[in-house]
């Protein structure tokens, strides 16, 4: 837990100093504050075009970050020599990689509550923001987006040799996840008998957490309308109490999951040698 | 005489088809300085780098106070001090920050820390960023990184690259210092004249292969009149069939 804990604090000191970390949320508090000016002259309230833009907004970009600076953080001790030292010593593998996580989550989260404050206080401020109800969902979204994909990045981490390579495979990832989901969703659907078409949505839901995350937001806003009438009868278990409890169970499964794998990856290099 | 700490049994290190090391066997006892020679390419950093536990030999065995590492990692590696050839340090942590992460996985805490920058000359600069270090700074911040918890075996990849007269005698020195507290130090170099002043032991490495293992002083007696250590090398080296030095 000691080691862990020092990683982890090291990740959070070096997130802090990172340029990168700044422009982001520079980006972030921007297009969120042009967003919400737009929502308070538009006044209008619940689920909106506005929103579902704000949807957008965060599902092009934190995904996009996450998966960079996750990946980077790892690729980048491979290709410096810090893990070369640091394997030598008692520092077990899974302490690291958890330690990596723990702290790049800190990161994150801070930068994008961060950039949710400001906007939030300049619609106090200067004219109808969002409601209240959802500026919650919607920094509660963005968190879930961060901590998801983070797990994907640190898998992507352990399993790239350098940045490079990380950089080639995180955009690749967020393009088939984020931009063409829909587009292969469709693709595959189609050819699929109409009885196999319902269980093999669902399940490729929990298989996207950008999907499973967007769809709860909609959803728990009162959107679910938008989905089309069909789609919406299959989702709309999210709705019911025992929906949020089912969507947080596959969320920590799947952080545990990519996480794991990659600590069991990246041990095995270490065995290996 | 002193306890054997570490024992190198034909070990050996292929990566596909080529042979890094070829099977070479070494024993250190506490307190004795052990310097491995050799050019480029000669394998010391491979051999350093097994004994550290960072890669696995493909064949022999490597027992550190009679603990293999696969036998139980965390005890081997507790015992283990060891300082990198290549290493980048990040730009965004100072030197204290730096040396304090390593002390904290080491659960050494921060008046070692100061105590060892101060050592290394590093007390002063110890709130600057370590990017804006120049090599032999870098160096020295390695080396106490090394020495923090003053383990049994300290494994020093080129410690003396990029270290100016006045440091690489005061390395000299801390090594002395250390082996006279039972610390065993194995230092790679091709640095002839740091193994003449300061070893006790020394491996000539050609090609991954070990072309001599014996007593420093065995070797300046023995070529005196040829130019010590320099000579010693240079003669054996010559010996070696032209294919292997090629190796290097």
């Amino acid at each position: 837990m000691l080691h862990l804990r020092t990683i982890a604090s090291r990740e959070i000191k070096l997130g802090f100093r990172n340029p990168w970390a700044y422009s982001f949320m520079a980006l972030f508090a921007l297009f969120s504050l042009a967003l919400l000016l737009i929502q308070s002259q538009a006044g209008l309230s619940g689920y909106t075009s506005t929103t579902g833009t704000m949807i957008n907004l965060i599902l092009y970009l934190l995904p996009l970050m996450t998966l960079l600076l996750g990946s980077f953080s790892l690729t980048t001790e491979k290709e410096e020599g810090g893990w070369r030292l640091l394997s030598s010593f008692s520092l077990r593998t899974r302490s690291y990689i958890w330690g990596k996580y723990a702290g790049l989550a800190v990161v994150l989260i801070v930068i994008v509550a961060f950039g949710f404050g400001l906007s939030g206080i300049s619609g106090t401020l200067f004219g109808r923001g969002f409601s209240l109800q959802a500026f919650g969902l919607f920094l509660l979204f963005s968190l879930l987006i961060i901590v998801q994909f983070l797990g994907i990045s640190v898998l992507l981490g352990a399993l790239c040799r350098n940045r490079w390579q990380a950089l080639t495979y995180g955009v690749g990832i967020w393009f088939f996840l984020i931009l063409g989901w829909p587009t292969i969703l469709i693709a595959v659907l189609g050819f699929l008998p109409y009885l196999f078409i319902k269980p093999t949505l669902i399940a490729l839901i929990f298989m996207n957490p950008a999907e499973l995350n967007r769809l709860f937001l909609i959803v728990k806003m009162g959107g679910g309308s938008i989905l089309g009438p069909e789609y919406y009868q299959w989702v709309k278990w999210i709705q019911q109490p025992m929906g949020s409890l089912l969507f947080a169970g596959v969320l920590i499964a799947w952080i545990i999951i990519y996480v794991e794998a990659a600590a069991g990856l990246w041990e095995r290099g270490r065995r290996r040698g | 005489m002193a306890k054997e700490l570490l024992r190198i049994e034909k070990v050996s290190k292929s990566i596909g088809k080529s042979t890094l090391l070829h099977p070479c066997s070494l024993s250190v006892r506490e307190g004795e300085i052990v310097a491995l020679c050799g050019g480029n390419g000669a394998g010391k950093s491979t051999l350093i780098n097994m004994i550290a536990g960072i890669s696995r030999p493909t064949s022999g065995a490597i027992l550190l106070d009679g603990l293999a590492w696969s036998d139980d990692r965390v005890a081997y590696a507790d015992r283990v001090g060891y300082m990198p050839d290549e290493f980048q340090f990040g730009s965004a942590l100072t030197a204290y920050e730096t040396l304090h992460f390593y002390a904290s996985l080491r659960r050494v805490g921060s008046d070692r820390v100061l105590e060892l920058l101060e050592t290394v000359g590093l007390l002063e600069v110890r709130s600057r960023k370590v990017s804006t270090f120049s090599k032999g700074m870098r160096q020295r911040l390695l080396f106490a990184q090394a020495m923090l918890a003053e383990p049994p075996l300290l494994l020093l990849d080129e410690p003396t690259n990029g270290l100016d007269p006045y440091w690489m005698e005061a390395f000299g020195r801390l090594i002395r210092s250390a082996a006279g507290n039972g610390q065993a130090v194995v230092f790679s170099t091709h640095q002839l004249n740091i193994a003449e002043s300061y070893a006790d032991s020394a491996l000539f490495m050609v090609a991954g292969h070990v072309q001599y293992s014996g007593e420093v002083e065995t070797l300046k007696e023995q070529y005196r009149g040829a130019g010590g250590l320099y000579g010693a090398f240079d003669r054996i080296v010559a010996s070696v069939a032209p294919m292997e030095r090629e190796g290097e």
